[in-house]
């Protein structure tokens, strides 16, 4: 989906130290309940036999797709690509809470906030953008590894580090005719370790029998409500409003 | 990720309603607020950014807090700060939350229980203080004011304390340092003359730590600085029997030995010297003893070290090479936790060295800068004071009849808790602590409370119930740092200011004030000659013409400039020859090597291990574990154990195990890693807490300090934290 601005991500992998001032940055930031977070610095754990051993940390969170699995599954409306910044929210007055955007999300990038009944994200602390202000991870990062700004922009800070990155990979989920298009794109290290990978969208018989039965259903269900509103109001048109005169 | 205690929300309400009662009726209560809005730091609703400095470690940086209705809400880095210069770290991010922690102690309290019951009753002000006014009277008429042991680390009040301290007439000084960075400091003291080099970063190419693990002992700027250099392709060397972060991101990890960092550093010198491929130029002008190096360190050779470090001689010689081939922009860092074998002093001395030959010490080309980073050469003021009494008593640290070549300020203070507990030379009776944690720094926990138990009256300054105000007979509530004042920092020329961006809650108070308040008690107002906080700090601005107002308004201020600018042509060191001594008379005067020596370690028996120790990127020693946000993203703390060592134990991952040193046991569960030598454990300090009023800390993990024994280094009277050799066994 094209947007005026396509705010995303670079990750610069080689310099990311796994401090989690980002972690920490972000709950306080966007007040996120104790037991859980937002963000995540993914670790591949220790790899190799001692003494010949490697560790990559790699920070994480929403990919603000291009084709985000979890608008499509979203039925109350609530979770959207902003046309402005292009960042995928969540309207959480909106939101009902079902849950499915979770599962539908190959990156595991969303969570249900069960003390308020919500699904909550990164937000890539939009409030914080619109002012000209950089994602509070982005600012406090320590090892300078997470980088944001608008990849339509070929002048921006992450147009340009993509430009000189020596290697560019993505976390794109492409199969089952999704394709996400992910705009974090990860540079100088490697993303090829199974822990990191995206997984299968789950669509649950529910979700699916919501989707394909009762959404359609209740739209139908809606749709002939407002016709029978709509010829009442007719009728009254028709009659006249002598109720309401006093 | 650990569980969490306590939902937000409900920390929320409590937090609230605790800010309710100050607040009551007003969101932002008058003095702080009024004084941020006149800056126009914070607008009518009183929203905005007030400037201040970080204490969440040593390393201060630089913060801006962002003040919502009264309410710190988020923490920011400086940019205009060098050590932050934007950023901060995890523990910076969190400090909101040590402020409004639902375990702050907001008032005075006075035990009622037993020691260590953790029974205690709210008091006035005037009681508690008043109280310790007259234990501190009682012990300084019947047994001297030597018998009242004082300590405290690196707080901006620290003079202060000094001057209570010092007034009362004890020379009983206790800091942490001994448990840090002694060997460092007595060692580039005794070669440079000064005590920690400053590190530049800006072109150097090659980099050796020495066990410095500054991705997860982080000091923000320099920490940010390490990973541009690295991102820029400076080779990064690393030396640490552990596969660190810092180790994940070298260009070459060398699994060394503990212990043994001494002699892989000799044999480089040893190289460096016999090959003639240092700046012999630099060494001839300004170093002592460059002509008798090599014959010192004859016997050092690559060969000879890979008996002792277990890294092949070929490795050595190639680094040494390669150290010496990028000059003055190689840099062996100093190191900052250097307490970890009985000759870490000598490692220390072989680093401050290695540097010397490269001749790499000046600016600005150099990368070790030999002028300390905390020197500011700004003339602040002070409240005047009258001189101290004179103190004719031994310092029970035996500093310096026992070792002559610690710095009074830096002491041994491991030695202070092993005299309180024999009564030699002379009986402690009374522990004057402020936020300083012995009870968990300190190596051998049982011992140090066996300690406690012998003083008569034990009082704390702290702004949450520590291990040690656990134990203690009175705690005082500090205000916390994002609610008070402190005497100025000078960092970079500038000069900054702690200021308060929130009201204090409850009756804690600074300890500025505290200070002041008892002082006053024990007929001591004339070392504390300022009206508040604010005159403190005025008194400090006043010789430089400078205004508090305009220091508010952005955090700091630029002294007028000096008038003399001439750049230093040949340099002079603060040493008695006036140059680098890696030859040192005064070692040899006190009877140890004057060169950099080898100190065989000792090594574990058969089937004990290596306990090491070492830092996380989630928290500062043993203060930040009850912090909620840290908690929150701090890893479960495991004992590290080689799957090798593990298998021939038959143990697993997540196993429980009792692990025994000659001191103590814990039990704890286990970590299978293999980026750890297999003859090594380690766990990560600061946790095991015994204090039951941390609810969130309370209960995780094991304290190393059960299990360390306390060993002193002789010459720069550091304990030797890696030292302790451990066994374990299912349980």
């Amino acid at each position: 989906m094209a947007t005026k601005k396509r705010y995303g991500f670079v990750i610069d992998i080689s310099r990311c130290i796994d401090c989690r001032a980002c972690l920490v940055a972000c709950s306080a930031e966007n007040n996120v309940g104790m037991q859980y977070t937002r963000i995540w610095v993914k670790d591949t754990g220790v790899k190799g036999e001692f003494p010949k051993l490697t560790r990559t940390f790699v920070p994480y969170n929403c990919m603000h797709c291009e084709n985000p699995p979890c608008v499509e599954v979203c039925v109350s409306g609530a979770t959207y690509k902003d046309k402005d910044t292009g960042l995928v929210l969540v309207d959480q007055e909106a939101c009902i809470g079902c849950g499915y955007c979770v599962e539908a999300c190959p990156y595991d990038a969303r969570y249900l906030d069960r003390a308020r009944g919500v699904v909550d994200k990164c937000t890539g602390c939009i409030q914080r953008v619109l002012v000209g202000q950089q994602p509070a991870c982005v600012t406090t990062c320590v090892g300078k590894a997470r980088l944001f700004g608008d990849l339509n922009d070929p002048n921006s800070e992450v147009s340009v580090a993509l430009k000189n990155a020596k290697a560019v990979q993505r976390l794109d989920y492409e199969k089952n005719g999704v394709d996400t298009d992910p705009n974090i794109y990860f540079i100088n290290g490697e993303i090829d370790d199974p822990s990191i990978q995206p997984r299968d969208p789950r669509y649950t018989f529910a979700q699916e029998s919501w989707k394909t039965l009762l959404v359609p259903a209740v739209l139908a269900g809606i749709g002939l409500s407002f016709v029978g509103q709509a010829t009442f109001f007719a009728k009254q048109l028709m009659e006249g409003e002598k109720e309401f005169e006093e | 990720m650990t569980k969490s205690t306590i939902s937000r929300r409900n920390f929320l309400k409590m937090a609230g309603a605790t800010l309710g009662v100050v607040a009551a009726g007003q969101m932002l209560p008058p003095a702080v607020a009024e004084a941020a809005r006149r800056h126009n730091l914070i607008d009518a609703d009183g929203d905005g950014y007030i400037p201040t400095l970080c204490e969440m470690c040593v390393w201060r940086c630089g913060v801006r807090a962002k003040v919502v209705k009264g309410r710190v809400v988020k923490l920011e880095g400086n940019p205009e700060h060098p050590h932050s210069l934007g950023r901060l770290c995890a523990r910076g991010q969190s400090g909101l939350m040590t402020t409004y922690d639902p375990d702050r102690v907001l008032h005075p309290l006075i035990r009622v229980g037993k020691r260590g019951e953790g029974k205690f009753r709210q008091a006035s002000w005037d009681e508690a203080l008043d109280l310790v006014a007259k234990n501190m009277r009682e012990i300084q008429e019947k047994y001297g004011p030597q018998a009242m042991v004082f300590s405290s680390t690196h707080n901006l009040s620290q003079v202060q304390f000094e001057n209570l301290l010092n007034g009362y007439g004890s020379p009983n000084y206790g800091t942490q340092r001994s448990l840090c960075f002694n060997a460092m400091v007595t060692a580039f003291l005794l070669t440079y003359g000064i005590e920690e080099p400053a590190r530049n970063y800006d072109n150097v190419k090659y980099i050796l730590l020495v066990g410095r693990n500054l991705t997860e002992a982080i000091s923000t700027s320099e920490t940010t600085a390490l990973m541009d250099a690295v991102a820029r392709g400076a080779k990064l060397v690393y030396l640490d029997p552990r596969f660190t972060k810092t180790a994940a991101k070298a260009t070459e990890w060398i699994p060394i030995r503990p212990g043994a960092d001494a002699a892989f550093l000799l044999a480089m010198i040893h190289v460096i010297v016999t090959e003639r491929i240092g700046d012999c130029d630099f060494v001839k002008q300004y170093v002592v003893g460059c002509t008798d190096l090599p014959t010192a360190m004859a016997e050092y050779t690559p060969e000879w070290a890979e008996t002792k470090t277990g890294v092949p001689a070929d490795t050595i010689r190639r680094i040494a090479r390669e150290f010496a081939a990028a000059r003055h922009f190689a840099l062996a860092h100093p190191g900052w936790r250097t307490s970890n074998f009985v000759n870490s002093f000598q490692t220390e001395r072989a680093i401050a060295t290695l540097n010397a030959i490269i001749g790499n010490v000046f600016e600005p080309n150099g990368c070790l800068i030999a002028a300390s980073p905390e020197a500011s050469g700004v003339p602040l003021g002070k409240p005047p004071q009258p001189p101290y009494p004179r103190v004719t008593a031994q310092r029970l640290d035996g500093v310096p009849w026992k070792y002559p070549l610690v710095p009074l300020k830096l002491g041994v203070f491991q030695e202070m808790r092993d005299a309180i507990l024999t009564g030699q030379p002379y009986q402690a009776h009374g522990w004057f602590i402020a936020r300083q944690n012995p009870v968990l720094s300190l190596p051998d926990r049982n011992r140090t409370l066996e300690a406690l138990g012998k003083l008569d009256f034990i009082v704390t300054v702290d702004v949450v119930l520590s291990d040690t105000a656990w134990f203690s007979d009175v705690v005082l509530p500090e205000a916390s740092y994002l609610e008070r004042y402190d005497p100025l920092a000078v960092v970079g020329g500038k000069i900054f200011v702690r200021q308060p961006v929130i009201e204090p809650q409850g009756e804690a108070r600074s300890a500025l004030w505290i200070y002041k308040q008892l002082g006053e008690r024990l007929g001591l107002g004339d070392y504390f000659q300022y009206a508040d906080e604010e005159d403190y700090i005025r008194q400090q601005l006043a010789p430089l013409g400078l205004d508090l107002e305009q220091l508010k308004q952005k955090g700091y201020v630029e002294p007028p400039p000096k008038e003399n600018g001439s750049e230093k042509t040949d340099y002079v060191f603060n040493t008695p020859s006036g140059k680098i001594e890696v030859y040192s008379e005064t070692l040899a005067k006190a009877g140890f090597s004057p060169w950099p020596a080898w100190e065989e370690p000792p090594v574990p028996a058969p089937g004990a291990f290596y306990l090491l120790t070492g830092k996380v990127g989630q928290h500062t020693q043993m203060g930040t574990q009850n912090n909620q946000y840290l908690h929150k993203v701090q890893d479960e703390p495991r004992l590290w154990i080689n799957p090798e060592a593990a298998k021939g134990l038959g143990l697993n991952d997540r196993d429980l195990v009792e692990v025994t040193s000659p001191v103590g046991n814990v039990r704890v569960a286990l970590q299978v890693t293999p980026a750890i030598r297999p003859d090594c454990v380690y766990l990560t300090p600061g946790f095991g807490h015994l204090s039951k009023g941390l609810t969130t800390a309370y209960g995780v993990g094991a304290s190393d300090s059960v299990l360390h024994v306390t060993y002193t280094d002789p010459i720069s009277g550091g304990q030797a934290l890696s030292q302790t050799f451990v066994t374990m066994k299912k349980g």
